[in-house]
């Protein structure tokens, strides 16, 4: 992975949230990862892991609590309205629901115009640059609506949200994050409120994009299986932090965190009728000393309900944070 | 499965009445579930499955207006009538101590379908005085003791729906559903906004609770996959009609119509080797405007020009040797995906 070049790197990306009363809630606690040209990362968990939050920081959209987010290795700082925007023109972000995030009061030329003449203007990016001929901005749109394979582009565009299915009005979503040309690609729980039959055309779409226009693409869902076929890397998150992370063949055939076993043990598979061990039933809340898994795991101890594990380095490409690595994964050493 | 089935939906057909003529959300449907069983109904959003359902319990508002058919309903409370009670023909007093006594359903988006001003303890009280007649002070604990059936505290019982985790909101409404012991149970997607391993939990307990109270349960979803573990039967539910209807285990092991062979073709697998995933490219038809013929024909890969023509009725499936095992497509066999000119 190493020779692909980093689009955006997350180093040690912390969120806190008060919640009163002197209550913290630690969101997102000591995160890292990369996102490469060209190649998808998976952030897997549940709901309130802290996967979104992560995202969000990423966007710019909430201010880091510690942390730095790099962007083609420069820090990356958005504290003024025009680095904003100057930011987002590299990094869009994809919403999970379609039927929440498009303004049904605009037709489908409204949401991409917008984009295309905040963004791409003649020129670079450097200040209020003349406005786009029209010519070259309906060439534009046809162009999106190439990309995310909604044809004929001039029938679509003229349409409302109301109008459009769900896979259709998420491609529109897709169209609007295209639009401003970027490198990385935040997407969140993109296809997660889309029928099943519709999901896998949608990561294919997904797939190719990333592939012909070299996006760095950041995938977060709950569904380990979709994240199995459609990412290079996956990330495993429980309780605001990563507990494992690996290639996403070796993490969904290998699982070595008790939390990822849970997770794959969960999913529907209808190639495994009959054969599951019933996982424990009660989902408890994650403690807030030693391991945030403890409560739920078959394996806690002592040490689990007092420590906090660090990830452990098991492979030149593959982590995980657990103090039983030696039970998990089958007779091999743990150590590194 | 009894030969009686508690629940008998006979050529029904709901069209939603538009400016623009009549949309046919559910087309001569015919499906039975018999006394305690578990029916899945497969299909894309805006397939019908929900509009089937309601339909069922007469629960539709114009513009949908149910145009045929017949719901027979055999209940095992149902005493003082000699034979089933015609649901499309009772009168409102009379569906009102039907609907949630004997068919309950449990809603889709449970983030949305409780009351945010009322506490979960309230909501469950408002359902058990509506449809049973119980003193208060046996009502409030039969509150409770539904929580412990949904596997809920105790202690949530004041809280208020924005307190509770979307899972712990779903077991709320499944509690619901029962209070009344009913003898159908119709779930309407109830873990579709849900992560798949509160997805699992709450699957797990739908499971012990029918083989605890032995309702019989008509489970709708998108995902197909979840219905081949839960179902015994299941049908698959297109554009208004159905495609084919058949045990679980039949339908897994040989697929007849070619939509059911997309849609098990459609969900990635943990196990086992990568396989090539192909979905079903396309989008479902405008209701409005359907082809002629079976409705799938744009985007199957079967399709030839008798598809057009082809009467949508279901038929049974030849090689499988199961009787029970029906799909509307004439030309496409099972398991191998031949086509036969006819």
């Amino acid at each position: 992975m190493s020779e692909r070049a980093k689009a955006l790197e997350a180093i040690s990306l912390s969120k806190d949230f008060r919640l009163g009363r002197g209550q913290v809630l630690h969101a997102v606690r000591d995160v890292s990862f990369n996102l490469y040209r060209g190649a998808v990362v998976a952030l897997v968990g549940e709901s309130g892991s802290g996967k979104s939050t992560a995202a969000r920081l990423l966007a710019g959209q909430e201010r880091l609590t510690s942390g730095t987010i790099r962007l083609d290795g420069e820090p990356v700082s958005v504290s003024t309205r025009r680095a904003f925007r100057r930011y987002k023109s590299s990094v869009q972000y994809v919403f999970q629901d379609p039927f929440a995030s498009l303004n049904p009061i605009h037709t489908v030329r409204y949401h991409l115009e917008r984009p295309v003449r905040l963004h791409q203007r003649p020129g670079g990016s450097g200040g209020m640059a003349s406005p786009q001929k029209r010519t070259d901005v309906s060439q534009q749109l046809d162009t999106l609506m190439e990309q995310v394979r909604l044809t004929p582009a001039r029938q679509f565009l003229a349409k409302y949200p109301h109008e459009l299915s769900g896979g259709q009005r998420q491609r529109v979503s897709f169209a609007r994050a295209l639009a401003a040309r970027p490198s990385v690609l935040l997407a969140d729980e993109p296809v997660s409120m889309l029928d099943v039959s519709i999901r896998l055309e949608m990561l294919a779409l997904l797939d190719d994009l990333r592939k012909r226009l070299r996006i760095a693409m950041l995938y977060i869902t709950h569904d380990i299986a979709s994240a199995r076929y459609f990412a290079d890397e996956v990330l495993v998150m429980y309780a605001g932090q990563i507990v494992e992370r690996g290639p996403a063949e070796e993490v969904t055939q290998q699982p070595r965190h008790p939390y990822t076993q849970l997770l794959i043990a969960s999913a529907p598979d209808p190639d495994n009728l009959g054969k599951r061990s019933q996982p424990p039933r009660k989902s408890e809340e994650a403690a807030t000393v030693g391991c945030p898994f403890s409560p739920r795991c078959p394996l806690a101890d002592d040490r689990c309900r007092r420590e906090n594990p660090a990830l452990t380095t098991l492979s030149q490409t593959r982590a995980a944070a657990c103090w039983h690595l030696e039970k998990t994964g089958g007779g091999t050493s743990a150590s590194s | 499965m009894s030969d009686t089935p508690v629940l008998e939906v006979s050529d029904f057909s709901v069209a939603y009445r538009t400016p623009h003529g009549d949309v046919r959300a559910v087309d001569h449907v015919s499906l039975s579930l018999g006394a305690g069983e578990v029916v899945g109904l497969a299909g894309e959003s805006g397939s019908g499955k929900s509009t089937l359902a309601y339909g069922a319990c007469r629960l539709l508002r114009p513009p949908a207006v149910i145009t045929g058919g017949s719901i027979r309903y055999r209940g095992r409370r149902l005493n003082g009538q000699p034979g089933p009670a015609e649901l499309l023909k009772l009168r409102a007093d009379q569906l009102q101590r039907l609907r949630w006594r004997e068919i309950a359903i449990v809603f889709q988006s449970a983030m949305n379908a409780l009351n945010p001003v009322l506490s979960v303890r309230d909501q469950l009280l408002d359902v058990i005085h509506a449809h049973m007649d119980i003193s208060r002070a046996d009502a409030r604990e039969k509150a409770a003791s539904l929580l412990d059936l949904a596997g809920i505290p105790r202690n949530r019982l004041r809280s208020y729906p924005h307190e509770l985790s979307g899972g712990m909101r779903q077991r709320v409404m499944i509690a619901m559903a029962l209070a009344t012991d009913p003898e159908v149970v119709i779930m309407d997607e109830p873990t579709t906004a849900l992560d798949v391993v509160v997805q699992r939990d709450i699957l797990t307990q739908i499971a012990e609770l029918r083989q605890q109270l032995g309702f019989a349960m008509l489970f709708i979803t998108h995902d197909l996959s979840l219905l081949l573990e839960l179902a015994d039967r299941i049908a698959v539910m297109y554009a208004g009609q159905l495609l084919e209807v058949g045990t679980a285990a039949g339908i897994k092991r040989e697929p007849a119509h070619p939509y059911t062979k997309g849609l098990l073709n459609s969900f990635p697998s943990l196990h086992g080797p990568r396989r090539d995933l192909a979905g079903i490219p396309g989008s479902p038809p405008d209701l409005r405007n359907l082809p002629p013929g079976c409705p799938f024909v744009p985007r199957c890969p079967h399709a030839t020009d008798a598809c057009q023509e082809i009467d949508m009725g279901l038929k049974p499936v030849s090689s499988s040797g199961d009787p029970e095992h029906v799909t509307a497509c004439p030309f496409v066999l099972p398991d191998k995906a031949q086509v036969v000119t006819s």
